[in-house]
């Protein structure tokens, strides 16, 4: 996978409008604690960091879970869940070092970003560009010139 | 998970009762939300004559009908009750996140009624609700509440009042979070009255959306919409503060309590490129695409270390204008204001009323405890607090212009005011618009923001011989994109003659900005220009499954601003309420005076157009009856 939702913390102005989103193609309803990307909103300092998922090469989530219900897809690096697999233990919510993972308690399962099938949603609706799914090698490349210049520009 | 329709959450606090039901759909499509809920259950619930500070009168938060969906800029909740400032319909508008976590937690609005004897808080975790002992945080200011309470009930948003708000100082304001707040109509005061000293909200359920397809591309035309508005970058980059120059070059800002139209370093002190100066990051309100809120932190000097979300046009012209400070002090002004909960511009007005008394010689050191001058900062502030704490003459200017002005001799002329509001920043004598006559015409008295021409244009200001017309600079491709029905739209705006016909205009702008805060969006000036009745229309239809058209919308708008008149009307509203200051008919600037006769004539075709009565303002009964309000004529 060589695409990745990338995060440019100093863009977000912590609308949230990526939340209602997610939590409205997902299950038809329009809840913030229902959404896959979560704002950290840090008021007194005018900061916001959005998360979501890392899609980590070696995912925690995967390896804890008990049912086999999360799995990695070695081609795509998609890294799913399947609700009817899922024995809802929270084991995944627990292990995942972002505080992705989630919980649907009325459902009893648990879910956590899918990109939306390859088309995320978030980043569609995301306004100030503060998300972008682009591959890794430009995210990069775009920050790098980003520094470059300032670089030009203080030399 | 909740459907749509909501709940109503009744909380009364003299008994303890905690109630909910669901809410009508016959209400929704007569009032659809936000400030038309907030019309209704006011009128049917306030007694007339109630005292705003007593055990009657009902403080109401409704979240508009769209908070809750990514629909852009729908974060706004109105709170209303009568006005301890105005004695009539008081309400305010704000956004952040308040109304985002009462809408998912199930609640399409919160009443508050009764007193309670001790203080106290309300907790709202979805269905969960108590009214908690608030005596450890009665007396604190607002941000170390929030601090507080945030640490308490995790994920929580807050409404909540300062001290002004408990020492019912008449223009106290609830504070919504940190920097943003219901500030207008003196809102505080009753919520301080009822010894209700916070509300922490906070929902997990949110709504089942009736067709996610359509709101998804609802939500999409909408930021589509707003983005191509021309004043769109402007709108993302400075905010209101856009707005700052032209004012002063028309010398329209409120300049030592409405006396000097411009001050000679107006650009410096409160031009837009103070952003530039002193702000930082871009804040937005839930489902935001302008985001106008800038932070701003003072760095250096005896304010060093003061960080507001704030640099905006309401504290640049009540204290940079109206007080006449600088902007570092104009920034720690906003930050008195929010810590201890009063409403922004009836402070400044408050303040260059005193300051301007004090000048005349009406009142003097000795009534107030120190020397005061336009301009003084640190003598501006000590007044400030003392009015908070209502200590000496604090305790009469707490009041507000219009009861203060009571206690001294010929101090009337200088309390600036429309129907006990006190006006904010724009002098009508310098600029006379839509918005001008809006001030006369508000639902709550003496400020613009219930009534802007949609496409505002900031560039003209000459008026025409009898006040009927704003000039406008109106484009043929603006007009044909304009969302208003077309034998409207011909009798508002002429092309030819490039004037918009304020009287006409006024009505539908009303409408339209009571639809915004019925459906709970913004009234920035992307919004107003491009997202009319035909795309809320399309993402309330998505969201609710209710059955409503683009003319539903405007005609329950509508219902809702005359149900407020018949409010006013019933408590005691008086036929030549809707005056300006003496000062503006008899005093110029420039040259520039208003004539009371023309503005009469104005307002009169104002009230045809509204279809009232021509003389005294009052709604016809074929109005009435069109509206289905005919019940509710007294």
């Amino acid at each position: 996978m060589d695409k990745l939702i990338f995060v440019d913390y100093q863009k977000c102005v912590g609308c949230a409008t990526c939340e209602m989103v997610c939590s409205l193609v997902h299950e038809d309803i329009c809840s913030p604690a229902l959404s896959r990307i979560r704002v950290v909103r840090y008021p007194t300092e005018a900061s916001n960091v959005p998360i979501t998922c890392a899609f980590c090469e070696s995912p925690p989530c995967v390896s804890v879970c008990p049912s086999g219900a999360i799995t990695k897809n070695a081609d795509s690096g998609d890294v799913l869940i399947n609700p009817v697999l899922c024995i809802g233990c929270r084991q995944c919510v627990q292990a995942c070092p972002f505080g992705h993972a989630n919980f649907n308690f009325a459902r009893g399962t648990a879910f956590k970003c899918d990109l939306c099938g390859g088309s995320p949603q978030c980043v569609e609706f995301c306004w100030t560009e503060a998300l972008q799914y682009v591959p890794l090698e430009r995210a990069l490349g775009e920050k790098r010139e980003a520094v470059g210049r300032n670089i030009l520009q203080s030399s | 998970m909740n459907d749509y329709p909501g709940k109503i959450l009744e909380i009364n606090l003299s008994t303890g009762s905690i109630s909910s039901r669901a809410v009508e759909p016959d209400l929704i499509k007569q009032y659809l939300g936000g400030i038309g809920f907030n019309a209704r259950i006011l009128y049917d619930e306030i007694p007339v004559g109630a005292d705003p500070l007593g055990e009657e009168n009902v403080l109401i938060f409704a979240a508009g009908t769209l908070v809750g969906t990514p629909f852009p800029t729908a974060s706004r909740t109105e709170a209303s009750a009568k006005s301890p400032l105005t004695g009539q319909f008081g309400t305010s508008n704000s956004g952040a996140f308040f109304g985002t976590q009462l809408k998912t937690a199930g609640y399409d609005a919160l009443l508050i009624k009764g007193t309670s004897q001790t203080p106290v808080y309300i907790v709202i975790s979805d269905e969960e609700v108590q009214i908690l002992d608030a005596a450890f945080l009665w007396g604190k200011e607002c941000w170390e509440t929030v601090d507080i309470l945030e640490q308490k009930h995790y994920g929580a948003e807050i409404a909540l009042v300062g001290p002004a708000g408990e020492n019912l100082v008449r223009f106290a304001s609830i504070e919504n979070g940190r920097y943003d707040g219901w500030g207008r109509t003196g809102l505080g005061a009753v919520m301080g009255s009822k010894k209700l000293k916070a509300i922490a909200v906070k929902g997990t359920r949110g709504r089942k959306v009736h067709n996610s397809a359509a709101l998804l591309e609802a939500v999409r035309k909408g930021q589509q919409l707003i983005k191509s508005a021309s004043s769109y970058m402007a709108f993302t980059e400075y905010g209101t503060l856009n707005a700052s120059i032209p004012y002063g070059k028309n010398k329209a800002i409120s300049a030592h309590n409405f006396t000097l139209g411009t001050l000679p370093d107006w650009k410096e002190i409160g031009g837009r490129q103070i952003v530039d100066k002193y702000g930082s990051r871009h804040v937005a309100c839930q489902s935001c695409i302008i985001a106008c809120g800038h932070w701003a932190e003072i760095k250096e000097g005896k304010y060093a270390g003061v960080k507001v979300k704030d640099l905006e046009i309401t504290p640049v012209m009540s204290f940079g204008a109206t007080v006449g400070l600088n902007t570092e002090a104009i920034i720690k002004a906003s930050e008195i204001c929010q810590r201890y909960g009063v409403d922004m511009v009836s402070t400044g007005g408050v303040l260059g009323f005193a300051i301007e008394l004090y000048k005349k010689g009406i009142i003097t050191t000795e009534d107030v405890g120190f020397e005061l001058d336009f301009g003084d900062d640190e003598a501006a502030f000590k007044l400030l607090h003392k009015i908070i704490d209502r200590e000496g003459i604090g305790d009469i200017l707490a009041e507000g212009t219009k009861r203060a002005a009571e206690q001294f001799a010929n101090a009337d002329r200088y309390a600036i005011h429309i129907k006990g509001m006190e006006i904010p920043m724009i002098d009508p004598r310098g600029r006379w618009s839509t918005w001008s006559l809006g001030m006369l015409t508000n639902i709550r008295g003496g400020d613009h923001l219930r009534c802007r021409n949609p496409v505002e244009n900031l560039r003209y200001n000459d008026k025409d011989e009898e006040y009927m017309k704003e000039r406008f600079g109106f484009k043929k491709p603006m007009y044909d994109r304009l969302d208003m029905p077309e034998d409207l739209k011909s009798k508002a705006i002429d092309l030819e003659s490039d004037t918009v016909d304020i009287a006409e205009m006024s009505k539908w702008a009303e409408d339209l900005i009571n639809l915004y805060n019925s459906v709970g969006i913004c009234i920035r000036p992307p919004v107003m220009e491009k997202v009319g009745p035909t795309i809320i229309a399309e993402a309330c239809r998505a969201f609710t499954g209710l059955e409503i058209s683009a003319a539903d919308l405007m005609e329950s708008s509508e219902r809702t601003w005359n149900l407020i008149k018949l409010f006013n009307l019933r408590e005691g509203e008086e036929v030549d309420a809707s005056k300006f200051p003496r000062r503006f008919y008899e005093e110029d600037i420039d040259g520039n005076i208003l004539d009371e006769e023309k503005i009469q004539a104005v307002l009169e075709k104002y009230y045809q157009v509204r279809g009232w009565n021509g003389r005294t303002g009052k709604p016809d009964a074929n109005t009435l009856d069109r509206l289905n309000l005919v019940d509710d004529l007294g």
